[in-house]
């Protein structure tokens, strides 16, 4: 019982005990056509009261964005980007109430 | 740090309520020859404590999650937040045992309440977070079972602790009754606590250093408990060296008491980088 256990536990996907970010969409640095989605996913469930990501232009200046914090998704939907630079920045707090926080750059091309 | 300390303390203070009141329970239903405890101030001293590490415990998370702490946030971090939720069911928990206690009603029902708050905050632990999807209730089961057989064995000494001070003349029936439970209790901790470490560390990413040095202290000073008490149950128990058995008793119970301190810390460092 305790060998199979042990054997679930290192062969299923990775989980960190903090939020940690695993994945996004655009990537970073990464140059895309005015996108309307961006998806940031992290290792565990977060809780949406205290979780949230941002949009800044090249400026610094915050973007009224839509945003959604669902399971372990945040999802911004951006419409009608210029082309330029843009920052994210995103703080994500899971079930055991620890704060992770981060950002990344992508830029849209026309 | 002081999170950590919170959490440490609620801990200590649940612990003794539980496997204090389980131990006693126990000797009540089996060993009638010796006269029931009296502890009601120091009990009563516990609980407080217990809800005071409580509301620390919350006003500190809250403060860690949003940055600063007002009433909206204490209020939002309550209702909206798995770990508020919880701590609202530990809180009413806390609230049944003070009735509970004012009325000296009981005493079984006593014992859940304390276990209940002891092992709910399993529910947001690493343990729980670290486990795979879909095996998060695992996770949190296994580290409330570690949680209780930790409080049993240290509420177990406590007691112990009592008997001794009171001088009590069958005190060797005691010895044994705990002995037994505690050997079930020591085998469950040891067991949860593996699956926990392996799940939390193993397959993450590189161990943080910082975790490992808390980590491997906590678990040298474990040993040295488990040396201690193999030296009471295995050596000194049947040759009824009794000078030596409460002074390795009350060693035990201190090392248990710095352990969960530990305990609380390590629950909010970070494990992997
Ligand atoms: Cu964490």
């Amino acid at each position: 019982m305790k060998k199979f256990v042990l054997l679930l536990l290192l062969t299923s996907s990775p989980a960190f005990a903090h939020a940690k970010l695993v994945g996004y969409d655009p990537a970073a640095n990464a140059s895309v056509k005015s996108p309307t989605m961006i998806k940031l996913k992290f290792s565990e469930s977060l809780e949406p009261a205290f979780s949230t990501a941002s949009l800044s232009d090249s400026a610094g200046k915050i973007l009224p964005v839509p945003k959604s914090v669902g399971g372990a998704t945040i999802t911004l939907l951006p419409i009608g980007l210029k082309p330029g630079a843009y920052h994210v920045n995103w703080q994500a707090v899971g079930h055991d109430t620890h704060k992770l926080s981060g950002s990344f750059v992508f830029k849209v091309i026309p | 740090m002081i999170l950590g300390a919170a959490r440490g303390v609620y801990y200590v203070a649940t612990m003794l309520l539980f496997g204090g009141s389980a131990f006693e329970t126990l000797l009540r239903a089996k060993l009638p020859v010796i006269t029931p405890l009296r502890w009601q101030s120091l009990r009563w001293a516990v609980l407080i404590l217990a809800l005071l590490a409580a509301l620390a415990w919350l006003g500190l998370a809250a403060r860690q999650m949003a940055d600063r702490l007002d009433g909206q946030i204490l209020a939002r971090t309550a209702t909206d937040t798995l770990f508020g939720q919880i701590f609202l069911l530990r809180l009413v928990s806390l609230l049944g045992l003070t009735l509970l206690m004012t009325f000296r009603r009981c005493r079984k029902l006593a014992v859940a309440l304390a276990a209940l708050a002891l092992a709910l905050p399993a529910a947001t632990s690493h343990a729980a977070q670290a486990s795979p999807a879909g095996f998060i209730a695992i996770g949190a089961t296994l580290d409330g079972v570690h949680l209780l057989a930790c409080g049993f064995w240290i509420g177990g000494l406590a007691v112990l602790a009592m008997l001794f001070r009171r001088k009590e003349p069958n005190i060797h029936l005691a010895l044994s009754l705990f002995s037994d439970g505690a050997i079930v209790a020591v085998m469950l901790l040891v067991m949860t606590g593996l699956i926990n470490a392996a799940s939390i560390l193993l397959g993450h990413g590189t161990p943080a250093p910082l975790y490992l040095g808390v980590l491997g202290t906590k678990l040298a000073l474990v040993a040295v408990m488990l040396g201690l008490a193999a030296i009471n149950r295995f050596r000194l128990m049947p040759r009824a060296y009794d000078s030596m058995i409460p002074r390795n008793a009350a060693l035990e119970l201190g090392l248990g008491l710095t352990v969960v301190m530990l305990a609380g810390a390590l629950g909010h460092l970070q494990p992997v980088l």
